[in-house]
Protein backbone atom coordinates (compact mmCIF):
# COMPACT_ATOMS: atom_id res chain seq x y z
CA UNK A 1 0.00 0.00 0.00
CA UNK A 2 0.78 3.56 -0.50
CA UNK A 3 2.01 5.65 2.46
CA UNK A 4 -0.16 7.28 5.07
CA UNK A 5 -0.95 10.39 6.34
CA UNK A 6 -2.23 11.61 9.74
CA UNK A 7 -3.31 14.56 10.86
CA UNK A 8 -2.16 15.83 14.00
CA UNK A 9 -3.42 18.74 16.38
CA UNK A 10 -1.24 20.09 18.96
CA UNK A 11 -4.19 21.26 21.13
CA UNK A 12 -4.46 23.85 23.61
CA UNK A 13 -5.16 20.88 26.47
CA UNK A 14 -9.05 21.95 28.63
CA UNK A 15 -7.48 20.09 31.58
CA UNK A 16 -5.72 22.92 32.19
CA UNK A 17 -7.68 25.82 31.21
CA UNK A 18 -6.35 29.23 33.05
CA UNK A 19 -8.15 32.82 33.07
CA UNK A 20 -6.84 36.12 34.15
CA UNK A 21 -8.18 37.98 36.75
CA UNK A 22 -10.91 39.70 34.89
CA UNK A 23 -12.08 35.87 33.50
CA UNK A 24 -11.00 36.29 30.07
CA UNK A 25 -9.09 33.09 28.75
CA UNK A 26 -5.21 33.04 29.97
CA UNK A 27 -4.48 31.54 26.35
CA UNK A 28 -0.55 31.92 27.21
CA UNK A 29 -0.86 30.02 30.28
CA UNK A 30 -2.56 27.07 28.43
CA UNK A 31 -0.35 24.42 27.19
CA UNK A 32 -0.45 22.39 23.94
CA UNK A 33 -0.85 18.27 24.13
CA UNK A 34 -1.45 16.43 20.95
CA UNK A 35 -5.38 16.34 20.44
CA UNK A 36 -7.05 13.04 22.39
CA UNK A 37 -8.63 11.57 19.33
CA UNK A 38 -5.34 11.92 16.99
CA UNK A 39 -4.01 8.98 19.61
CA UNK A 40 -6.59 6.75 18.07
CA UNK A 41 -5.63 7.71 14.66
CA UNK A 42 -2.10 7.35 14.86
CA UNK A 43 -3.24 3.71 16.18
CA UNK A 44 -5.37 2.99 13.06
CA UNK A 45 -2.38 4.18 10.88
CA UNK A 46 -0.17 1.89 12.67
CA UNK A 47 -2.50 -1.44 12.55
CA UNK A 48 -3.15 -0.49 8.97
CA UNK A 49 0.73 -0.46 8.17
CA UNK A 50 1.48 -3.64 9.91
CA UNK A 51 -0.90 -5.59 7.84
CA UNK A 52 -0.72 -3.72 4.10
CA UNK A 53 3.10 -2.03 4.60
CA UNK A 54 3.29 1.47 3.35
CA UNK A 55 4.80 4.98 5.21
CA UNK A 56 3.55 6.95 8.03
CA UNK A 57 3.75 10.31 7.62
CA UNK A 58 2.40 13.05 10.10
CA UNK A 59 1.66 16.41 9.51
CA UNK A 60 1.17 19.26 11.93
CA UNK A 61 0.51 22.81 11.60
CA UNK A 62 1.00 24.97 14.82
CA UNK A 63 -2.36 27.05 15.52
CA UNK A 64 -1.47 29.48 18.42
CA UNK A 65 1.25 31.23 19.04
CA UNK A 66 3.96 32.43 20.08
CA UNK A 67 5.83 29.93 19.05
CA UNK A 68 8.90 30.42 21.73
CA UNK A 69 6.51 29.29 24.20
CA UNK A 70 4.91 26.36 22.31
CA UNK A 71 8.28 24.68 21.27
CA UNK A 72 8.29 22.35 23.88
CA UNK A 73 4.72 21.43 23.84
CA UNK A 74 4.93 21.41 20.16
CA UNK A 75 8.02 18.93 20.40
CA UNK A 76 6.40 16.43 22.71
CA UNK A 77 3.31 16.27 20.63
CA UNK A 78 5.31 15.03 17.56
CA UNK A 79 7.41 13.50 19.68
CA UNK A 80 4.87 11.41 21.30
CA UNK A 81 2.77 10.66 17.75
CA UNK A 82 6.42 9.14 16.39
CA UNK A 83 6.89 7.04 19.35
CA UNK A 84 3.20 5.71 18.83
CA UNK A 85 4.44 4.70 14.67
CA UNK A 86 3.98 7.64 12.67
CA UNK A 87 7.14 6.93 10.49
CA UNK A 88 8.14 10.77 9.69
CA UNK A 89 6.65 14.65 10.64
CA UNK A 90 6.33 17.26 9.08
CA UNK A 91 5.61 20.34 11.12
CA UNK A 92 4.57 23.84 10.10
CA UNK A 93 4.84 26.38 12.80
CA UNK A 94 5.45 30.22 12.27
CA UNK A 95 4.54 33.26 14.38
CA UNK A 96 2.90 34.83 10.89
CA UNK A 97 0.66 31.68 10.81
CA UNK A 98 -0.98 32.56 14.22
CA UNK A 99 -3.13 32.52 15.53
CA UNK A 100 -5.10 30.32 13.17
CA UNK A 101 -8.32 29.43 11.87
CA UNK A 102 -9.65 26.35 9.95
CA UNK A 103 -9.44 27.95 6.46
CA UNK A 104 -5.97 28.76 6.48
CA UNK A 105 -5.05 24.90 8.19
CA UNK A 106 -6.73 23.14 5.44
CA UNK A 107 -5.02 25.43 2.72
CA UNK A 108 -1.92 24.75 4.38
CA UNK A 109 -2.15 21.34 4.98
CA UNK A 110 -3.03 20.30 1.22
CA UNK A 111 -0.18 23.00 0.50
CA UNK A 112 2.29 20.49 2.23
CA UNK A 113 0.97 17.47 0.95
CA UNK A 114 0.96 18.91 -2.80
CA UNK A 115 4.81 20.51 -2.36
CA UNK A 116 6.43 18.32 -0.90
CA UNK A 117 4.83 15.40 -3.57
CA UNK A 118 3.34 13.20 -1.21
CA UNK A 119 0.62 10.88 -2.86
CA UNK A 120 -1.06 9.30 0.19
CA UNK A 121 -3.64 5.78 -0.32
CA UNK A 122 -5.42 7.41 3.14
CA UNK A 123 -5.24 10.74 5.47
CA UNK A 124 -6.47 9.69 9.02
CA UNK A 125 -7.76 12.66 10.85
CA UNK A 126 -9.60 12.62 14.49
CA UNK A 127 -13.60 13.30 14.40
CA UNK A 128 -12.98 16.49 16.61
CA UNK A 129 -10.33 18.38 18.35
CA UNK A 130 -10.29 18.77 21.90
CA UNK A 131 -9.90 22.61 21.87
CA UNK A 132 -11.96 23.77 18.69
CA UNK A 133 -14.20 20.88 18.85
CA UNK A 134 -15.09 21.62 14.66
CA UNK A 135 -14.91 18.42 13.10
CA UNK A 136 -14.28 20.01 9.95
CA UNK A 137 -10.72 19.95 9.04
CA UNK A 138 -10.77 16.32 7.26
CA UNK A 139 -14.05 17.16 5.32
CA UNK A 140 -11.83 20.66 3.68
CA UNK A 141 -8.71 18.99 2.81
CA UNK A 142 -10.79 15.69 0.97
CA UNK A 143 -12.97 18.52 -1.11
CA UNK A 144 -9.69 20.23 -1.76
CA UNK A 145 -7.69 17.24 -2.76
CA UNK A 146 -10.85 15.73 -4.60
CA UNK A 147 -10.65 12.54 -2.52
CA UNK A 148 -13.79 10.32 -1.47
CA UNK A 149 -13.97 11.27 2.27
CA UNK A 150 -15.47 8.45 5.42
CA UNK A 151 -16.53 10.72 8.47
CA UNK A 152 -17.00 9.80 11.88
CA UNK A 153 -15.42 6.29 10.77
CA UNK A 154 -15.75 3.47 13.81
CA UNK A 155 -14.18 1.03 12.22
CA UNK A 156 -11.55 0.33 9.30
CA UNK A 157 -10.05 -1.58 7.17
CA UNK A 158 -8.47 -1.94 3.49
CA UNK A 159 -9.31 -5.23 1.73
CA UNK A 160 -8.46 -6.24 -1.86
CA UNK A 161 -7.64 -2.38 -2.66
CA UNK A 162 -11.04 -0.76 -1.18
CA UNK A 163 -11.63 1.18 2.17
CA UNK A 164 -14.66 -0.61 4.36
CA UNK A 165 -15.62 1.28 6.93
CA UNK A 166 -18.31 1.81 9.48
CA UNK A 167 -19.45 5.15 10.17
CA UNK A 168 -21.02 6.60 12.94
CA UNK A 169 -24.18 8.37 13.27
CA UNK A 170 -26.89 9.67 15.17
CA UNK A 171 -29.59 6.81 15.18
CA UNK A 172 -27.71 4.46 13.27
CA UNK A 173 -24.19 3.00 11.98
CA UNK A 174 -23.66 2.77 8.42
CA UNK A 175 -21.22 0.74 6.32
CA UNK A 176 -19.89 2.07 3.30
CA UNK A 177 -17.19 1.58 0.95
CA UNK A 178 -14.68 3.66 -1.08
CA UNK A 179 -11.68 3.33 -3.25
CA UNK A 180 -8.21 4.23 -2.34
CA UNK A 181 -7.02 6.82 -1.98
CA UNK A 182 -9.37 8.69 0.75
CA UNK A 183 -9.72 10.63 3.63
CA UNK A 184 -11.57 8.92 7.17
CA UNK A 185 -11.85 10.71 9.86
CA UNK A 186 -12.01 8.38 13.15
CA UNK A 187 -13.89 8.40 16.36
CA UNK A 188 -12.85 7.28 20.03
CA UNK A 189 -14.12 4.03 19.99
CA UNK A 190 -12.15 2.62 16.74
CA UNK A 191 -9.65 1.48 19.43
CA UNK A 192 -7.34 1.13 22.07
CA UNK A 193 -4.16 3.61 21.65
CA UNK A 194 -0.92 1.41 23.46
CA UNK A 195 1.35 3.37 25.57
CA UNK A 196 4.70 3.37 23.40
CA UNK A 197 7.03 1.03 24.29
CA UNK A 198 10.26 2.03 26.31
CA UNK A 199 12.53 1.45 22.65
CA UNK A 200 9.57 3.13 20.85
CA UNK A 201 9.82 6.14 22.87
CA UNK A 202 13.82 5.90 22.18
CA UNK A 203 13.51 5.28 18.36
CA UNK A 204 11.20 8.50 18.22
CA UNK A 205 14.39 10.87 18.33
CA UNK A 206 16.06 9.30 15.43
CA UNK A 207 13.00 9.65 13.33
CA UNK A 208 12.86 12.50 10.13
CA UNK A 209 11.60 15.65 11.19
CA UNK A 210 11.29 18.14 8.82
CA UNK A 211 10.37 22.45 9.82
CA UNK A 212 8.32 24.56 7.53
CA UNK A 213 8.33 28.37 7.86
CA UNK A 214 5.22 30.92 6.56
CA UNK A 215 7.76 31.42 3.74
CA UNK A 216 7.12 27.48 2.85
CA UNK A 217 3.40 27.38 2.29
CA UNK A 218 3.04 31.30 1.25
CA UNK A 219 0.20 30.26 -1.06
CA UNK A 220 -1.87 28.84 1.96
CA UNK A 221 -2.05 32.16 4.28
CA UNK A 222 -4.65 33.90 4.82
CA UNK A 223 -7.09 33.41 7.90
CA UNK A 224 -10.66 35.02 8.08
CA UNK A 225 -12.18 34.59 11.79
CA UNK A 226 -11.32 37.35 14.21
CA UNK A 227 -11.68 36.00 17.66
CA UNK A 228 -13.32 38.92 19.85
CA UNK A 229 -13.74 37.58 23.21
CA UNK A 230 -12.66 34.09 24.85
CA UNK A 231 -13.55 33.96 28.68
CA UNK A 232 -13.67 30.95 30.68
CA UNK A 233 -17.24 29.51 32.12
CA UNK A 234 -16.75 29.78 35.80
CA UNK A 235 -17.80 26.89 37.86
CA UNK A 236 -17.84 27.46 41.64
CA UNK A 237 -18.85 24.22 43.39
CA UNK A 238 -18.39 23.26 46.92
CA UNK A 239 -15.82 21.14 46.53
CA UNK A 240 -16.29 19.51 50.02
CA UNK A 241 -15.19 16.15 50.52
CA UNK A 242 -17.34 14.12 53.02
CA UNK A 243 -15.34 12.37 55.74
CA UNK A 244 -16.15 9.82 58.66
CA UNK A 245 -14.93 7.20 60.68
CA UNK A 246 -17.06 4.56 58.29
CA UNK A 247 -18.76 4.45 55.13
CA UNK A 248 -22.31 4.49 57.26
CA UNK A 249 -21.41 7.63 58.59
CA UNK A 250 -20.35 8.92 55.53
CA UNK A 251 -23.48 7.94 53.95
CA UNK A 252 -25.41 9.52 56.58
CA UNK A 253 -24.41 12.20 56.35
CA UNK A 254 -24.44 12.73 52.71
CA UNK A 255 -28.19 11.90 52.84
CA UNK A 256 -28.44 14.71 55.46
CA UNK A 257 -26.70 17.28 53.11
CA UNK A 258 -28.88 16.23 50.30
CA UNK A 259 -32.06 16.45 51.86
CA UNK A 260 -31.33 19.74 53.56
CA UNK A 261 -30.70 21.11 49.90
CA UNK A 262 -33.95 19.79 48.97
CA UNK A 263 -32.79 17.54 45.85
CA UNK A 264 -33.98 14.10 47.34
CA UNK A 265 -36.89 13.25 49.53
CA UNK A 266 -36.84 10.11 51.63
CA UNK B 1 -29.07 38.66 3.84
CA UNK B 2 -29.95 35.39 1.47
CA UNK B 3 -29.66 31.89 3.79
CA UNK B 4 -29.29 28.52 2.24
CA UNK B 5 -30.62 26.21 5.25
CA UNK B 6 -29.04 22.81 4.86
CA UNK B 7 -31.16 19.94 7.24
CA UNK B 8 -31.11 15.75 7.23
CA UNK B 9 -33.85 15.96 10.21
CA UNK B 10 -37.03 17.50 9.75
CA UNK B 11 -37.02 19.00 13.14
CA UNK B 12 -33.47 20.44 12.65
CA UNK B 13 -35.05 21.59 9.21
CA UNK B 14 -37.92 23.72 11.13
CA UNK B 15 -35.57 25.18 13.75
CA UNK B 16 -32.69 26.31 11.23
CA UNK B 17 -35.31 27.98 9.18
CA UNK B 18 -36.43 29.47 12.91
CA UNK B 19 -33.02 29.88 13.02
CA UNK B 20 -33.09 32.23 10.02
CA UNK B 21 -35.87 34.63 10.57
CA UNK B 22 -36.44 37.75 9.10
CA UNK B 23 -33.46 36.47 6.21
CA UNK B 24 -34.09 35.47 2.63
CA UNK B 25 -34.68 31.82 2.77
CA UNK B 26 -33.27 28.85 0.56
CA UNK B 27 -33.89 25.45 2.24
CA UNK B 28 -31.96 22.01 0.97
CA UNK B 29 -33.21 18.77 2.50
CA UNK B 30 -31.55 15.65 2.44
CA UNK B 31 -31.83 11.78 3.49
CA UNK B 32 -34.97 11.91 6.54
CA UNK B 33 -35.89 15.08 6.07
CA UNK B 34 -36.69 14.88 1.82
CA UNK B 35 -38.55 12.04 2.64
CA UNK B 36 -40.81 14.42 4.71
CA UNK B 37 -40.48 17.90 2.78
CA UNK B 38 -43.55 18.23 1.29
CA UNK B 39 -44.55 18.96 4.92
CA UNK B 40 -41.81 21.97 5.04
CA UNK B 41 -41.63 23.29 1.90
CA UNK B 42 -44.11 25.79 2.64
CA UNK B 43 -41.60 27.94 4.30
CA UNK B 44 -39.04 28.64 1.63
CA UNK B 45 -38.10 27.90 -2.31
CA UNK B 46 -36.88 23.79 -1.29
CA UNK B 47 -34.94 21.85 -2.96
CA UNK B 48 -35.22 17.78 -1.92
CA UNK B 49 -32.21 15.09 -2.33
CA UNK B 50 -33.03 11.81 -2.10
CA UNK B 51 -29.91 10.83 -0.32
CA UNK B 52 -28.16 10.01 2.72
CA UNK B 53 -24.71 9.97 1.02
CA UNK B 54 -22.65 12.91 2.09
CA UNK B 55 -20.78 12.75 -0.95
CA UNK B 56 -23.61 12.60 -3.52
CA UNK B 57 -25.32 15.15 -1.42
CA UNK B 58 -22.30 18.02 -1.63
CA UNK B 59 -22.19 17.33 -5.21
CA UNK B 60 -25.83 18.64 -5.69
CA UNK B 61 -25.13 21.35 -2.72
CA UNK B 62 -22.70 22.99 -5.06
CA UNK B 63 -24.76 23.43 -7.64
CA UNK B 64 -27.55 25.20 -5.49
CA UNK B 65 -24.73 27.27 -3.91
CA UNK B 66 -23.65 28.35 -7.31
CA UNK B 67 -27.21 29.36 -8.16
CA UNK B 68 -28.49 30.71 -5.13
CA UNK B 69 -25.27 32.92 -3.96
CA UNK B 70 -26.30 32.33 -0.30
CA UNK B 71 -24.91 34.91 1.94
CA UNK B 72 -25.10 32.56 5.07
CA UNK B 73 -25.01 28.41 4.83
CA UNK B 74 -27.30 27.75 8.10
CA UNK B 75 -27.93 24.28 9.84
CA UNK B 76 -27.98 22.66 13.11
CA UNK B 77 -25.01 20.47 14.06
CA UNK B 78 -25.81 16.87 13.18
CA UNK B 79 -23.06 14.18 11.42
CA UNK B 80 -24.25 14.05 7.93
CA UNK B 81 -24.36 18.01 7.74
CA UNK B 82 -20.78 18.39 9.31
CA UNK B 83 -19.63 16.41 7.44
CA UNK B 84 -21.38 17.74 3.61
CA UNK B 85 -20.99 21.41 4.45
CA UNK B 86 -17.03 20.88 5.85
CA UNK B 87 -16.41 19.75 2.23
CA UNK B 88 -18.44 23.12 1.13
CA UNK B 89 -16.32 25.19 3.32
CA UNK B 90 -13.17 23.18 1.67
CA UNK B 91 -14.32 23.84 -1.72
CA UNK B 92 -15.00 27.49 -1.43
CA UNK B 93 -12.71 29.03 1.36
CA UNK B 94 -15.88 29.63 3.74
CA UNK B 95 -15.24 29.85 7.67
CA UNK B 96 -17.49 27.41 9.24
CA UNK B 97 -18.28 27.57 12.42
CA UNK B 98 -19.74 24.42 14.98
CA UNK B 99 -21.74 24.18 17.94
CA UNK B 100 -22.84 27.47 17.84
CA UNK B 101 -25.01 28.84 20.73
CA UNK B 102 -26.03 32.54 19.25
CA UNK B 103 -25.00 34.57 16.73
CA UNK B 104 -25.85 37.61 14.63
CA UNK B 105 -25.44 39.86 11.77
CA UNK B 106 -24.04 43.15 11.66
CA UNK B 107 -23.25 45.01 8.64
CA UNK B 108 -22.49 41.94 6.66
CA UNK B 109 -20.47 40.34 9.52
CA UNK B 110 -21.40 37.55 11.45
CA UNK B 111 -21.03 37.03 15.30
CA UNK B 112 -21.01 34.24 17.03
CA UNK B 113 -20.40 32.17 20.04
CA UNK B 114 -19.46 28.96 20.66
CA UNK B 115 -17.79 26.65 23.11
CA UNK B 116 -14.07 26.08 23.15
CA UNK B 117 -12.07 24.01 24.86
CA UNK B 118 -14.36 21.31 25.77
CA UNK B 119 -16.84 23.46 27.00
CA UNK B 120 -14.97 25.07 29.72
CA UNK B 121 -14.73 28.49 27.80
CA UNK B 122 -16.27 30.47 25.45
CA UNK B 123 -15.05 32.45 22.62
CA UNK B 124 -16.78 35.26 20.65
CA UNK B 125 -15.85 34.98 16.86
CA UNK B 126 -16.33 37.34 13.66
CA UNK B 127 -16.68 36.74 9.95
CA UNK B 128 -17.02 37.89 6.69
CA UNK B 129 -20.13 36.60 4.57
CA UNK B 130 -20.21 34.09 2.87
CA UNK B 131 -19.76 31.78 5.65
CA UNK B 132 -21.45 28.42 7.51
CA UNK B 133 -22.62 28.47 10.54
CA UNK B 134 -24.32 25.36 12.25
CA UNK B 135 -26.21 25.76 15.49
CA UNK B 136 -26.55 23.30 18.47
CA UNK B 137 -29.63 21.42 18.71
CA UNK B 138 -32.88 22.56 20.85
CA UNK B 139 -31.70 26.02 20.79
CA UNK B 140 -34.25 27.67 18.30
CA UNK B 141 -38.41 27.01 18.59
CA UNK B 142 -38.96 24.87 15.52
CA UNK B 143 -41.61 26.62 13.18
CA UNK B 144 -44.69 25.06 12.32
CA UNK B 145 -44.53 22.63 9.21
CA UNK B 146 -45.71 24.44 6.37
CA UNK B 147 -46.93 22.21 3.37
CA UNK B 148 -45.37 23.25 -0.05
CA UNK B 149 -44.34 21.15 -3.05
CA UNK B 150 -40.23 20.89 -3.07
CA UNK B 151 -37.91 20.79 -6.40
CA UNK B 152 -36.72 17.11 -6.97
CA UNK B 153 -32.76 17.39 -7.17
CA UNK B 154 -30.88 14.00 -8.39
CA UNK B 155 -28.61 12.82 -5.92
CA UNK B 156 -25.07 13.96 -7.39
CA UNK B 157 -22.04 11.41 -8.10
CA UNK B 158 -20.09 9.83 -5.33
CA UNK B 159 -17.40 7.22 -5.46
CA UNK B 160 -18.59 6.04 -1.43
CA UNK B 161 -21.05 2.63 -1.87
CA UNK B 162 -23.39 2.63 1.12
CA UNK B 163 -23.14 -1.13 2.10
CA UNK B 164 -26.56 -0.17 4.61
CA UNK B 165 -27.58 1.08 7.66
CA UNK B 166 -28.11 -0.72 10.88
CA UNK B 167 -30.20 0.58 13.63
CA UNK B 168 -28.62 1.72 17.04
CA UNK B 169 -30.71 0.26 20.14
CA UNK B 170 -31.88 3.20 21.80
CA UNK B 171 -33.67 3.24 25.35
CA UNK B 172 -36.08 6.45 24.40
CA UNK B 173 -35.00 7.51 28.23
CA UNK B 174 -35.01 11.24 29.00
CA UNK B 175 -31.81 12.12 30.95
CA UNK B 176 -32.26 15.89 29.71
CA UNK B 177 -36.13 15.73 31.67
CA UNK B 178 -34.70 13.59 34.90
CA UNK B 179 -34.47 15.38 38.18
CA UNK B 180 -31.78 12.94 39.45
CA UNK B 181 -29.16 11.15 37.38
CA UNK B 182 -26.77 8.56 38.40
CA UNK B 183 -23.68 8.72 36.22
CA UNK B 184 -21.75 5.80 35.94
CA UNK B 185 -17.93 5.82 34.43
CA UNK B 186 -15.42 3.05 33.84
CA UNK B 187 -14.77 2.67 36.94
CA UNK B 188 -17.89 -0.17 36.89
CA UNK B 189 -15.63 -3.27 35.98
CA UNK B 190 -18.12 -5.09 34.17
CA UNK B 191 -22.10 -4.37 32.89
CA UNK B 192 -23.90 -6.51 35.54
CA UNK B 193 -22.27 -4.06 38.32
CA UNK B 194 -24.40 -1.18 37.01
CA UNK B 195 -27.65 -2.51 38.69
CA UNK B 196 -26.10 -0.83 41.96
CA UNK B 197 -26.32 2.16 39.83
CA UNK B 198 -29.81 1.47 38.67
CA UNK B 199 -31.28 0.59 42.06
CA UNK B 200 -29.97 3.75 43.67
CA UNK B 201 -31.21 5.64 40.41
CA UNK B 202 -35.10 3.97 41.61
CA UNK B 203 -34.64 4.52 45.21
CA UNK B 204 -34.32 8.12 44.36
CA UNK B 205 -37.20 8.32 41.45
CA UNK B 206 -33.73 9.08 38.58
CA UNK B 207 -32.71 7.38 35.51
CA UNK B 208 -29.04 6.40 34.71
CA UNK B 209 -26.58 7.94 32.26
CA UNK B 210 -22.54 7.18 31.64
CA UNK B 211 -19.71 8.74 30.09
CA UNK B 212 -18.90 7.98 26.88
CA UNK B 213 -16.74 4.81 27.02
CA UNK B 214 -19.23 2.94 29.11
CA UNK B 215 -22.50 3.88 27.00
CA UNK B 216 -20.36 4.53 23.55
CA UNK B 217 -17.57 1.89 23.38
CA UNK B 218 -18.65 -0.71 25.92
CA UNK B 219 -21.79 -0.63 24.69
CA UNK B 220 -23.23 -0.44 28.89
CA UNK B 221 -25.73 1.56 27.98
CA UNK B 222 -28.08 2.33 25.18
CA UNK B 223 -26.35 5.28 23.37
CA UNK B 224 -28.97 7.89 24.39
CA UNK B 225 -27.81 7.93 28.32
CA UNK B 226 -24.53 8.99 26.86
CA UNK B 227 -23.58 11.99 28.92
CA UNK B 228 -21.05 14.90 27.46
CA UNK B 229 -20.60 17.33 24.89
CA UNK B 230 -20.47 14.86 22.14
CA UNK B 231 -24.16 13.05 23.81
CA UNK B 232 -26.42 14.54 26.11
CA UNK B 233 -26.55 17.55 28.32
CA UNK B 234 -28.37 17.27 31.42
CA UNK B 235 -29.52 19.69 34.38
CA UNK B 236 -30.94 17.64 37.18
CA UNK B 237 -31.66 18.68 40.42
CA UNK B 238 -28.77 16.12 41.55
CA UNK B 239 -26.30 14.48 39.82
CA UNK B 240 -24.20 11.67 41.03
CA UNK B 241 -21.54 10.48 39.60
CA UNK B 242 -19.94 7.45 40.35
CA UNK B 243 -16.48 5.63 38.96
CA UNK B 244 -16.62 8.77 36.56
CA UNK B 245 -12.73 10.97 36.51
CA UNK B 246 -14.09 14.26 35.45
CA UNK B 247 -12.70 15.23 31.87
CA UNK B 248 -14.29 18.37 30.61
CA UNK B 249 -15.91 16.60 27.82
CA UNK B 250 -18.30 15.09 30.42
CA UNK B 251 -18.42 17.72 33.18
CA UNK B 252 -19.15 20.71 30.59
CA UNK B 253 -22.54 18.68 29.68
CA UNK B 254 -23.19 18.92 33.45
CA UNK B 255 -22.87 22.19 34.20
CA UNK B 256 -26.11 23.23 34.77
CA UNK B 257 -27.02 20.37 37.60
CA UNK B 258 -27.82 22.27 41.14
CA UNK B 259 -26.36 20.11 43.12
CA UNK B 260 -23.22 17.47 41.85
CA UNK B 261 -21.98 14.30 43.71
CA UNK B 262 -18.68 12.57 42.98
CA UNK B 263 -17.71 9.04 44.55
CA UNK B 264 -14.72 7.84 43.25
CA UNK B 265 -11.79 5.88 44.91
CA UNK B 266 -8.82 8.59 43.62
CA UNK B 267 -8.60 11.34 45.55
CA UNK B 268 -6.68 12.91 43.54
CA UNK B 269 -9.95 13.22 40.48
CA UNK B 270 -10.07 16.19 39.31
CA UNK B 271 -13.91 15.80 39.44
CA UNK B 272 -13.97 16.39 42.96
CA UNK B 273 -13.03 19.81 41.85
CA UNK B 274 -16.11 20.07 39.88
CA UNK B 275 -18.45 18.93 42.36
CA UNK B 276 -20.14 20.07 45.46
CA UNK B 277 -19.71 17.04 47.59
CA UNK B 278 -16.92 14.33 47.18
CA UNK B 279 -16.83 10.62 48.90
CA UNK B 280 -13.75 8.80 48.81
CA UNK B 281 -14.51 5.64 48.51
CA UNK B 282 -14.40 2.02 46.10
CA UNK B 283 -17.95 2.21 45.02
CA UNK B 284 -18.40 -1.68 44.93
CA UNK B 285 -18.48 -0.90 49.28
CA UNK B 286 -19.84 2.26 49.74
CA UNK B 287 -22.93 2.47 46.92
CA UNK B 288 -24.34 -0.63 48.43
CA UNK B 289 -24.22 1.24 52.24
CA UNK B 290 -25.89 4.33 50.72
CA UNK B 291 -28.39 2.12 49.31
CA UNK B 292 -28.80 0.81 52.53
CA UNK B 293 -29.57 3.83 53.98
CA UNK B 294 -31.91 5.21 52.01
CA UNK B 295 -33.81 2.10 52.32
CA UNK B 296 -34.03 2.71 55.83
CA UNK B 297 -34.96 6.16 55.71
CA UNK B 298 -37.46 5.29 53.47
CA UNK B 299 -38.81 2.43 55.68
CA UNK B 300 -38.79 4.80 58.74
C1 LIG C 1 -13.70 15.31 21.34
C2 LIG C 1 -14.03 14.46 22.55
C3 LIG C 1 -15.35 14.35 22.94
C4 LIG C 1 -15.68 13.59 24.08
N1 LIG C 1 -16.98 13.53 24.46
C5 LIG C 1 -17.29 12.92 25.63
C6 LIG C 1 -18.63 12.91 26.11
O1 LIG C 1 -19.55 13.45 25.48
N2 LIG C 1 -18.87 12.29 27.30
C7 LIG C 1 -17.89 11.68 28.04
O2 LIG C 1 -18.18 11.14 29.12
N3 LIG C 1 -16.63 11.64 27.58
C8 LIG C 1 -16.31 12.24 26.40
N4 LIG C 1 -15.02 12.18 25.95
C9 LIG C 1 -14.06 11.29 26.65
C10 LIG C 1 -13.44 11.93 27.88
O3 LIG C 1 -12.29 12.63 27.51
C11 LIG C 1 -13.03 10.84 28.90
O4 LIG C 1 -12.18 9.92 28.27
C12 LIG C 1 -14.21 10.08 29.50
O5 LIG C 1 -15.20 10.97 29.97
C13 LIG C 1 -13.72 9.23 30.66
O6 LIG C 1 -14.77 8.41 31.13
P1 LIG C 1 -14.75 7.86 32.62
O7 LIG C 1 -14.68 8.98 33.58
O8 LIG C 1 -15.90 6.91 32.73
O9 LIG C 1 -13.44 6.94 32.67
P2 LIG C 1 -12.03 7.21 33.34
O10 LIG C 1 -11.47 8.51 32.95
O11 LIG C 1 -11.23 5.99 33.08
O12 LIG C 1 -12.36 7.31 34.90
C14 LIG C 1 -12.71 6.24 35.70
C15 LIG C 1 -12.69 6.73 37.14
O13 LIG C 1 -13.20 5.70 37.98
C16 LIG C 1 -12.45 5.68 39.17
N5 LIG C 1 -12.58 4.33 39.75
C17 LIG C 1 -12.03 3.18 39.30
N6 LIG C 1 -12.43 2.14 40.05
C18 LIG C 1 -13.24 2.64 41.01
C19 LIG C 1 -13.96 2.08 42.07
N7 LIG C 1 -13.93 0.77 42.32
N8 LIG C 1 -14.69 2.90 42.86
C20 LIG C 1 -14.74 4.24 42.64
N9 LIG C 1 -14.08 4.83 41.63
C21 LIG C 1 -13.34 4.04 40.82
C22 LIG C 1 -11.05 6.03 38.77
O14 LIG C 1 -10.34 6.61 39.87
C23 LIG C 1 -11.28 7.05 37.64
O15 LIG C 1 -11.27 8.38 38.15
C24 LIG C 1 -14.67 12.92 24.81
C25 LIG C 1 -13.34 13.02 24.39
C26 LIG C 1 -13.01 13.79 23.29
C27 LIG C 1 -11.58 13.90 22.91
N1 LIG D 1 -3.52 22.45 13.06
C1 LIG D 1 -3.68 21.20 12.65
N2 LIG D 1 -2.65 20.49 12.14
C2 LIG D 1 -2.81 19.21 11.70
N3 LIG D 1 -3.98 18.56 11.77
C3 LIG D 1 -5.06 19.21 12.26
C4 LIG D 1 -4.97 20.57 12.73
N4 LIG D 1 -6.18 20.94 13.14
C5 LIG D 1 -7.00 19.90 12.99
N5 LIG D 1 -6.33 18.84 12.45
C6 LIG D 1 -6.86 17.49 12.17
O1 LIG D 1 -8.27 17.56 12.05
C7 LIG D 1 -8.89 16.90 13.16
C8 LIG D 1 -10.17 17.60 13.54
O2 LIG D 1 -9.92 18.93 13.90
P1 LIG D 1 -11.07 20.03 14.00
O3 LIG D 1 -11.73 20.08 12.69
O4 LIG D 1 -10.35 21.30 14.35
O5 LIG D 1 -11.98 19.56 15.12
C9 LIG D 1 -7.81 16.87 14.22
O6 LIG D 1 -8.03 15.88 15.20
C10 LIG D 1 -6.59 16.58 13.36
O7 LIG D 1 -6.58 15.23 12.93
Amino acid sequence: MGDIIVLLKAALNPEMVRSKPDGSLDQDAIPLKLSDIDRNAVEEAAKLKGKLGGKIIGITVLTVGPLARREKDLRMAVQEALAKGVDEAIIVADDSITPGDQVQTANIIVEVIKKSGLKPDLILASEATIDETTGQIAGRVAAKLDMPYISFARSLDVVDGKVVAERDLEEDLEKVEAPLPVVVSVTQEINQPRPPTLIQIRRASRKPQKRLTAQDVKDALGVRRRILERRIISVKRKQEIIDGSSLEEIADKLLDILEREGVVKL
Amino acid sequence: MKALVVAEYPRDALESLAAAEGMDRVLLLFGPAAGESSRIAGHAKTYSINSRDPEAVYNSLRRVYDDEKPDLVLGVVSKNVKDILSRIAGVYDLPMSTEVTEFKIEGGKVVYKRGILSERAYSVEEVDTPAIILVNPRIYKPLDESPGEPITLEPGASRVKSLGFERKQLSGVKLEEAEVVVGVGRGFKKKEDLKLAFELAELLGGQVGGSRPVAADFKWLPEDAWIGISGKRISPKLYIAIGISGAPQHMSAVLGSKVIVAVNKDKNAPIFKLSDYGVVADLYQFIPVLIKKIKERKGS
